[in-house]
């Protein structure tokens, strides 16, 4: 690992460190932002750094990849950017020498006996660089309107006199609401997501821009479903099988919306889609644990000692609770998440 | 290794290859098994053009959908080197150089599937938390090389196993667990709803991977997963890819007869099956050689080989 970090120059290694510690001492912050930094810094790399050949490129953009992953495990946009981009170096590379698309079919691959991708991979061309670059700046714009395409499917789904629930804030949703709103007369009920309150200023936002907004706490979800006519709700992270990584409450909102046929619809830009799979049933490795103390704060000094106070911030959603994924690319049910998976990563890069 | 054998093998004799390779080499897998006997068919077949050779082929292949091991695995190993044969770009115009060819790269594909069950338990042992407690059905080759590799990683299990009737091969799937040192405990096949409770995670091996997602199984596996369901448990299916099959039954009687029953023949409800199918909406995730798939990912890899 440390050959491929000697290839990056002192400023890059001091943006990527820079990078890194703005994200540990924050709390939580938004995906876009870390994606669009991400984009930036593989964009610096490529261009910065001596390479002669996409394979070695591959091989310092994994490096950076894992160093980036490793720092902050639960920011998963850095690493499916990273993977983007890894992708987009592929295949370029695969068309500067075959002049066709690189296809991973394993299957059919090992009955045929081709040779590896990785053999293209070794020979330098001259154009590459610029080719790649191009592609990075066309996946830069497509993150920076991944909200905008997002919001303007919003028609489609929401209709006249509508009664949607949402929980938490999610900037997305957000979008995706008021773009709906200048058009159609809607009603939104929003659950405020305790301990963090972050609905609270959900509901104010969509409440200036003119919409129908009831704010409700997370324990009454269950008895306004049978009101609701949908749920539409953001998340962290989508799952390779489907499944959400979302913030928590949003498992107990996507059981509540199921007992009452309440279809639910997830609004989330493509840098959130991660090849990894909800692997262990439990806590530990999956979610990220923060302080207790807006659960139960210092104050209550007495008690502390007699009582385990945990505050987990994600939820894990199983893919039969969703109904639909709108993604900036579109609709898709969740089963259809492997196709797009295949699309945008490949298989060697889905453990950087 | 390979020789060119002066006598021709005749189609009778691919079943009793077939079987002596079973029994040679009890780690093997069927479908491999069966793609190695058609390979030595092939060596030692006389046919002078590739349609001959296809033919004598298929005639060898339908030999070998009669004997008595699972079925579907000799059926999808068959299906695969038929299409191995198609796509393979014989151009060369000396039929000899061609046939070396095909046993060349019959050898390689040989290779690459001999690690499979290895791949497989590298990918899955991520899905095995420690102190999990499994419920796993009959005897399965990968499902038990999985279970070593997270017994390896210091995942500490315990398994249940099914004892599967008629031939209670569960009592032979504990006796391989126990050796490799995981606790392993034979329950009745009726026991499975009593005990799934207790159970953190439901595996269970394929004869057959179908195009829908689903799988065929040993009887009984249709049973445990509707209950896993019910229950809310993670269901995974464990197979390697030469197993996919080009099949989409829509229920139960579907299934073909012939990888239901041995020797096939209309079916009264006095004979008793041994493999059933499990539709894709109870299975979680697939385990296989190539990636861990949902279930809807499986037609997709099947069309990128067979279209």
């Amino acid at each position: 690992m440390s050959d491929a970090r000697q290839h990056l120059t002192d400023d890059l290694t001091d943006r990527i460190e820079s990078f890194i510690s703005s994200r540990q001492q924050k709390r939580l912050c938004s995906s876009y932002d870390v994606a669009h930094q991400t984009v930036d810094l593989a964009r610096r790399i490529i261009s910065q750094t001596r390479w002669s050949s996409a394979c070695e490129l591959v091989e310092t953009l994994r490096t950076v990849g894992r160093w980036m992953s490793s720092a902050i495990p639960s920011e998963t946009a850095m690493g499916n950017v990273m993977r983007r981009v890894l992708k987009i170096v592929r295949d370029e590379a695969a068309v500067s020498s075959d002049g066709k698309q690189n296809d991973p079919d394993d299957l059919h691959r090992m009955l045929t006996a081709q040779r590896a991708s990785s053999d293209d991979l070794t020979v330098a061309h001259p154009n590459l660089k610029g080719a790649i670059i191009e592609s990075i700046h066309e996946l830069m714009e497509e993150i920076e309107i991944s909200g905008h395409n997002i919001s303007i499917q919003s028609l489609e789904h929401i209709h006249a006199n509508e009664v949607v629930m949402t929980c938490g804030h999610s900037r997305t949703v957000e979008a995706f609401l008021k773009a709906a709103a200048r058009k159609r007369k809607f009603h939104v009920i929003v659950a405020e997501s305790a301990p963090s309150y972050q609905g609270q200023k959900m509901g104010k936002s969509l409440a200036e821009a003119g919409i129908e907004t009831t704010l409700i706490t997370d324990s009454a979800v269950f008895a306004m479903m049978s009101r609701v006519n949908k749920v539409i709700i953001g998340t962290h992270t989508v799952l390779a099988d489907g499944g959400l990584k979302a913030l928590n409450g949003a498992h107990a909102l996507a059981l509540a919306a199921h007992h009452h046929s309440v279809p639910v619809v997830v609004c989330a830009a493509l840098f959130k889609l991660s090849p990894q799979f909800h692997c262990a049933y439990d806590q530990d490795t999956f979610n990220k644990i923060v302080g207790p103390h807006d659960v139960l704060p210092f104050a209550e000094g007495g008690v502390l000692s007699d009582v385990q106070v945990q505050n987990p911030v994600f939820d894990y959603v199983p893919p039969d609770l969703v109904t639909l994924f709108i993604f900036n690319t579109g609709g898709n049910a969740p089963s259809y998440v492997y196709r797009l998976l295949s699309e945008f990563y490949h298989p060697d890069d889905h453990d950087l | 290794p390979h020789t060119i054998s002066p006598e021709v093998m005749q189609r009778t004799e691919a079943v009793p290859f077939f079987e002596s390779l079973l029994q040679g080499d009890p780690e093997m897998s069927t479908a491999i098994a069966a793609i190695q006997t058609l390979m030595e068919f092939m060596n030692r077949n006389s046919a002078e053009t590739v349609a001959e050779l296809t033919s004598d082929l298929k005639g060898a292949m339908t030999e070998l959908q009669t004997s008595d091991q699972s079925v579907a695995s000799v059926a999808s190993g068959c299906e695969l080197f038929l299409r191995f044969i198609t796509l393979t770009a014989l151009d060369k115009p000396d039929f000899n150089e061609c046939k070396q060819l095909l046993v060349e790269r019959g050898q390689l594909y040989l290779q690459k599937a001999a690690q499979a069950r290895q791949k497989i338990g590298k990918l899955g042992v991520p899905f095995i938390r420690d102190g999990a407690t499994i419920l796993i059905h009959s005897r399965s080759r990968v499902v038990l090389t999985l279970l070593k590799e997270a017994a390896c990683c210091n995942k500490h299990c315990t398994v249940f196993v099914t004892e599967s009737l008629p031939d209670r091969s569960g009592y032979i799937m504990q006796k391989s667990l126990q050796e490799a040192g995981i606790p392993a405990y034979v329950i009745l096949d009726s026991a499975v709803g009593y005990i799934m409770e207790r159970i953190d995670l439901v595996m269970f091996g394929a004869e057959g991977v179908v195009e829908s997602g689903g799988i065929i199984n040993k009887i009984g596996t249709y049973q445990m997963a509707v209950v896993a369901k019910a229950a809310n448990k993670p269901v995974y299916a464990v197979a390697e890819s030469f197993k996919f099959l080009r099949q989409y039954p829509l229920n139960q009687f579907e299934a073909p007869n012939k990888h239901k029953y041995t020797n096939p023949q209309p079916s009264d409800f006095s004979r008793h099956p041994l493999v059933d199918y499990t539709p894709p909406s109870y299975i979680s995730l697939l385990f296989t050689d190539l990636a861990v798939l949902t279930p809807s990912a499986v037609s997709d890899e099947l069309i990128k080989l067979y279209c």
